[in-house]
């Protein structure tokens, strides 16, 4: 079949990928570059964290989120099968620790967290000698913590770039600088005019609002900095009245701390106010992040739904992708999965909207 | 016969003043201050890049719930912060209401009472209708009752703490000595007891986000204290019994002198 994606962030590359493993003859619509600079999965940490989302978002999410970690390992076992990438996949948990006077934070996180969960053996309590193993650099004040041990985070930017070397090499088309105004059965409009498919499928995020009004964006604001005086084996959340906090290692000394969530959608620069807040945290967990360099300040917005839940909706030559909020890296397996067997017939799929009649 | 209260002229039935942030989801907050039964609910929008509309989405949830809206200006530390705030927010929610939150500490954001009054009087001689989050001291409310405000909004402790009602002495001077000025307990309630205690004091009303928004479940919370607030102020009008020293059982105890009985 020949399939038109608008929107090549992750979803877009990813579900272009497997429909292309499928068979099928996909053609990819940007906006913005081959990299997908522009999107919030560039800038994302990428972390697979089922059980610290299920904290605000629930026990749906949980019930999904717990496969991530499986499914892209199996996912990266594939590519690097296809192509000569081999993409990083940290799956050694997460760490998540509270500054004596936020405390009470860590205590409501647990509390939420096991309202959600349940008992699982993955959450661990760690005193300070557990944090000290898992994190040796951690300084001792951080005397209670928890230990997620299902979670983990991959190398975003090198995924974005394999999924697109394995779409250029399987014969895709792949159109940057086009942005698609408007999705329509079986048709993707562009600058150049209307093109025609089998299928046409809207991936493009905030850009779909057009088309989807309930779509709004929830802006965040994430700094990349590179830190070779620290050592840290895995993301480390730390709880802050005001926002999930969080830092990330990448490949290259590189720690991703974010981010903030404000219910706008701006996509001016990262503000004094927010960048002071990261950076304060970031440095009240290791002193050695105080000369660290900052590669990369980014404000994006979160594309989502009013439930903060991914939608899949289906109707004839057209399927609509969105709302995966805060789960990017999360929930796409589980999203381009039940997109693919919609596309096969099969509208069962976990977050699937079935619509015969799609009213836009 | 009905038992309502009145702000700034407007009429209202229920005495739960809501906050719109910290919610897990819009639909949540949507469903959550439906279920509290409030007619009034605050929205901020310092961080929302207003000069750009930045939260236009969320404000059309909000205003889908056809309530009256409180804008507040929440994060601002000074009083031209607050000033400029306010006015945009009045063009923006097209209403002269204004929660005034002047904050003077950062890490509690334990309000600045200097600032307030400060604020409150220009804000007034704009026009606006203030209702200001101050701390719980007789002197600064009367103050601001001076000035102009029609409304005070003393706290029961800090945002965010859900410690509840930390002085309640000083909020009963506060009730006793201005009996006539509508009294809401602004910040510091975590829980519907703490609401009962307030209305139970004699305060009018309750302002409070983090404890629906942050309890695990948000909806059955914005119910509980719905309950909590009705609860509370039936009381209050029911007039309570006054508290005494020693048990008194309310019948007699059968075979002991009727003068060892008190």
């Amino acid at each position: 079949m020949k399939v038109g994606i608008a929107g090549a962030g992750l979803l877009g590359r990813l579900l272009g990928w497997q429909l292309q493993r499928r068979g099928h003859q996909v053609t990819l619509f940007d906006a913005g570059d081959e990299l997908a600079t522009d999107s919030a999965a560039y800038v994302a940490a990428a972390m697979l964290a089922p059980y610290s989302e299920a904290v605000t978002s629930g026990a749906e999410l949980f019930g999904v989120g717990k496969q991530a970690v499986s499914q892209w390992r199996e996912l990266l076992q594939q590519l690097s099968e296809s192509s000569a990438h081999a993409v990083t996949l940290n799956d050694s948990g997460s760490v998540v620790i509270a500054h004596e006077l936020d405390r009470a934070n860590l205590q409501h996180f647990s509390q939420k967290l096991r309202a959600a969960v349940g008992d699982d053996s993955s959450i661990k309590t760690l005193d300070r000698a557990g944090i000290a193993e898992l994190e040796s650099e951690l300084p001792i004040r951080f005397s209670q913590g928890l230990w997620l041990a299902g979670e983990g985070c991959l190398d975003n930017r090198a995924l974005l770039r394999a999924l697109h070397d394995v779409l250029q090499a399987g014969g895709a088309e792949l159109r940057w600088h086009c942005p698609v105004s408007r999705v329509e059965a079986g048709k993707l409009n562009t600058p150049a005019g209307t093109e025609s498919f089998d299928w046409a499928i809207d991936c493009r995020g905030l850009g779909a609002k057009t088309d989807w009004p309930e779509v709004r964006g929830v802006r965040g604001e994430i700094l990349w900095v590179r830190a070779p005086e620290v050592q840290l084996g895995r993301p480390v959340r730390l709880m802050h009245p005001r926002y999930h906090l969080y830092i990330t290692p990448k490949p290259g000394d590189i720690y991703v701390v974010g981010a903030t969530e404000i219910e706008s959608e701006s996509q001016a620069p990262v503000t004094v106010r927010s960048q002071l807040e990261l950076l304060s945290a970031l440095y009240s967990v290791h002193s050695g992040f105080a000369e660290a360099q900052i590669v990369g300040s980014y404000a994006r917005c979160r594309p989502s739904l009013p439930d903060n839940l991914p939608q899949v909706q289906v109707s004839d030559g057209l399927l609509r992708l969105n709302g995966l909020y805060r789960h990017g890296y999360l929930l796409a397996p589980t999203v381009v999965e039940s997109a693919i067997n919609a596309l096969d017939g099969d509208v069962t799929g976990t977050f699937v909207q079935n619509a015969l009649t799609v009213t836009s | 016969m009905t038992d309502t209260w009145t702000l700034y002229g407007q009429t209202f039935s229920n005495r739960l003043l809501i906050g719109s942030a910290l919610y897990p989801s819009p639909q949540v907050m949507s469903e959550a201050i439906e279920a509290s039964g409030s007619e009034i609910i605050t929205v901020g929008l310092r961080r929302q890049s207003p000069e750009e509309a930045g939260g236009q989405s969320l404000w059309t949830h909000i205003q889908k719930l056809n309530k009256t809206l409180l804008p507040n200006t929440a994060g601002c530390h000074s009083v031209k912060e607050a000033v400029t705030l306010a006015q945009m927010s009045r063009e923006m929610f097209e209403t002269d209401w204004i929660k005034l939150e002047v904050v003077g500490d950062d890490y509690n954001l334990q309000p600045d009472p200097i600032g307030t009054i400060e604020a409150a009087e220009k804000l007034i001689n704009l026009g606006f209708k203030v209702f200001p989050y101050c701390t719980d001291d007789l002197v600064i409310c009367q103050r601001l009752r001076d000035v102009g405000c029609e409304v005070l909004m003393p706290w029961g402790s800090p945002i965010g703490t859900g410690r509840g009602l930390m002085n309640p002495y000083n909020l009963q001077t506060i009730r006793e000595r201005l009996p006539d000025i509508p009294l809401i307990v602004d910040a510091g309630i975590g829980k519907p007891s703490h609401a009962v205690m307030a209305l139970e004091l004699g305060y009018d009303g309750i302002l409070l986000n983090t404890a629906v928004a942050q309890a695990t479940d948000p909806v059955r919370m914005a119910k509980a204290f719905r309950d909590a607030i009705a609860a509370g102020r039936q009381g209050y009008l029911a007039g309570a019994m006054p508290e005494r020293q020693t048990a008194s059982p309310s019948t007699p105890t059968l075979g002991m002198p009727f003068w060892h009985q008190q």
